[in-house]
């Protein structure tokens, strides 16, 4: 009953915050919500341009605008929440000097419209990818088990960098940088087969080359890398590892500091 | 004897320390000059060693000078911070009001910043959906509920947050210098309050300055002096006390001058 009562009232608390969030971000902007898909649209066709008549990196990979485009929709995710999540605890010091609500609820809120966005952006990609010709199929369901990992690669880290930023307002520049390196260590806009083969396993030690890459296998084409037709050993679950470990470490980290956080804001 | 009373909150050998914030580490470079340094950490006492019990229907007031540890003893109990040594026990379910209002947004509607402060109370949406009205009614603020807070007077404001605060239904609630924000009407409107959580036998504690308040409603007081308990019983006595202590700061600034 009592753990019924407090699920209720934790959902409730989540779902007000989500809803202040998005109502608050497109405050007096004439295409609100639309900025939320347009933002990533105008990037990829900046991208797109560049990536296909300048610098021609996509060049022998099927419906490449498509694939640069699920890479970058992915990618923004990674970014927004991440960015959002590790200031989200000082940004909602209001309310953490001031009730005793769930600490990780401001955190899980923080990533929630990102979240949105996500599932929006997906609609534009699959659209996209049906106007270029790629043939739908079930695999694209596959896509849903990667946002969770994903989700859960993300958050850890948010968990992380959120309890750190308390403590180290260096943090969000430090991660702005491990970002940016991020964006070029990631076959975002280049493929994976344009390396030297002896390096491409290395890439997937980062959990968002092997997420990416897999969903470019499930939804555009199979020609897509996949750590799982290069890596043949034990190595294979390395990205995994990756995020089971940051997931725990942050969560950790976030509950043994989150009784201070009241104090240390 | 008379029947051994129901023990709401127990306060047990409350410590407070506070790391001061000049000396916080609040980036690398710091923590690096500190740990080379080897700088022992400052630290500030607020609380020091203070146990009491709030019994079932008390209406408890907490009263001292500012900088006694009032307030850092309303955020313990309230489980905001954590204490340095010591526990509190709560015996039944407690709603703090450390601010009425907590989470308002101004860029909101008033109508979505009632369902917001709502669910930070413990509401959940079913339950505030069906005291919305009486909420609004309540504020008297039927025509404003779809103007952004931004738009409100502050008393307005005040007057919303309230509603919304009379309506925690837990047994134990806990106030920090609420009147201190409102006008002569709105303060009436509280006190009328106070009244009916006294007459329904509620457990209250109440932080204030206003020894007019303490001595109308309270039938314990708690003085705080320098992070420790310097008294606590019957109000009349806490009051003179409170005077006392106040008078005896108020010569010392006077000869120091």
């Amino acid at each position: 009953m009592t753990m019924k009562y407090l699920h209720s009232r934790n959902r409730a608390i989540l779902r007000e915050m989500v809803r202040t969030d998005f109502k608050i971000r497109y405050q007096n902007s004439v295409l609100g919500y639309v900025w939320s898909l347009l933002k990533p649209l105008c990037l990829f066709a900046i991208m797109y341009v560049v990536f296909t008549y300048i610098i021609p990196l996509g060049k022998g990979i099927p419906h490449y605008s498509v694939y640069l485009l699920l890479g970058i929709v992915m990618w923004n995710f990674f970014v927004e929440s991440t960015m959002i999540g590790s200031t989200s605890i000082v940004a909602r010091g209001d309310l953490i000097r001031k009730i005793r609500i769930p600490r990780y609820l401001v955190v899980i809120s923080s990533s929630m419209s990102a979240l949105i966005n996500l599932g929006l952006s997906l609609i534009v990609v699959f659209i996209f990818a049906l106007f270029n010709g790629v043939m739908p199929s079930l695999s694209w369901f596959l896509v849903i088990p990667l946002i969770i990992e994903l989700f859960i690669f993300a958050q850890g880290l948010s968990f992380l960098l959120s309890a750190l930023y308390v403590k180290f307002r260096d943090i969000t520049y430090i991660w702005e940088i491990v970002l940016q390196g991020g964006f070029y260590a990631t076959p975002i806009i280049y493929s994976l087969k344009s390396l030297p083969t002896q390096y491409t396993k290395f890439f997937f030690i980062n959990p968002m080359t092997q997420i990416i890459q897999d969903a470019r296998y499930a939804v555009v084409t199979n020609t897509s890398t996949t750590i799982w037709s290069t890596v043949h050993s034990i190595w294979v679950i390395a990205p995994f590892v990756v995020i089971l470990a940051i997931a725990i470490t942050g969560g950790y980290y976030f509950k043994s500091r989150s009784k201070y956080f009241a104090e240390d804001i | 004897m008379a029947v051994k009373k129901e023990v709401a909150i127990s306060v047990q050998n409350l410590h407070k320390e506070f790391i001061l914030p000049q000396h916080k580490n609040t980036t690398f470079k710091q923590t690096v000059v500190n740990i080379v340094k080897k700088n022992r950490k400052v630290t500030q006492k607020v609380l020091d060693g203070i146990s009491f019990d709030i019994n079932k229907g008390d209406f408890f007031g907490i009263v001292g000078r500012n900088g006694s540890g009032k307030s850092t003893l309303l955020k313990l109990i309230a489980g905001v911070y954590t204490p340095t040594a010591g526990q509190i026990i709560i015996n039944g379910e407690l709603t703090p009001f450390i601010e009425l209002g907590v989470g308002f947004n101004p860029e909101l509607s008033g109508r979505d910043n009632v369902f917001l402060n709502g669910a930070l109370l413990g509401f959940n949406r079913k339950q505030m959906n069906a005291m919305y009205d009486e909420i609004v009614a309540f504020a008297e603020l039927e025509p404003f509920m779809d103007q952004k807070l931004k738009n409100y007077s502050s008393g307005m404001q005040v007057r919303l947050a309230f509603s919304i605060a009379i309506k925690a239904e837990n047994d134990i609630l806990m106030f920090d210098e609420v009147l201190a924000v409102g006008d002569a009407n709105f303060q009436e409107k509280c006190l009328k309050q106070f009244e009916k959580y006294k007459a329904e036998g509620k457990t209250i504690v109440l932080v204030t300055h206003a020894m007019g308040t303490v001595e109308r409603f309270c039938n314990r007081v708690a003085l705080l002096e320098y992070g420790k308990l310097d008294f606590i019983g019957d109000p009349s006595k806490a009051i003179r006390r409170y005077n006392e202590i106040n008078q005896v700061a108020e010569n010392n600034g006077l000869t120091k001058k």
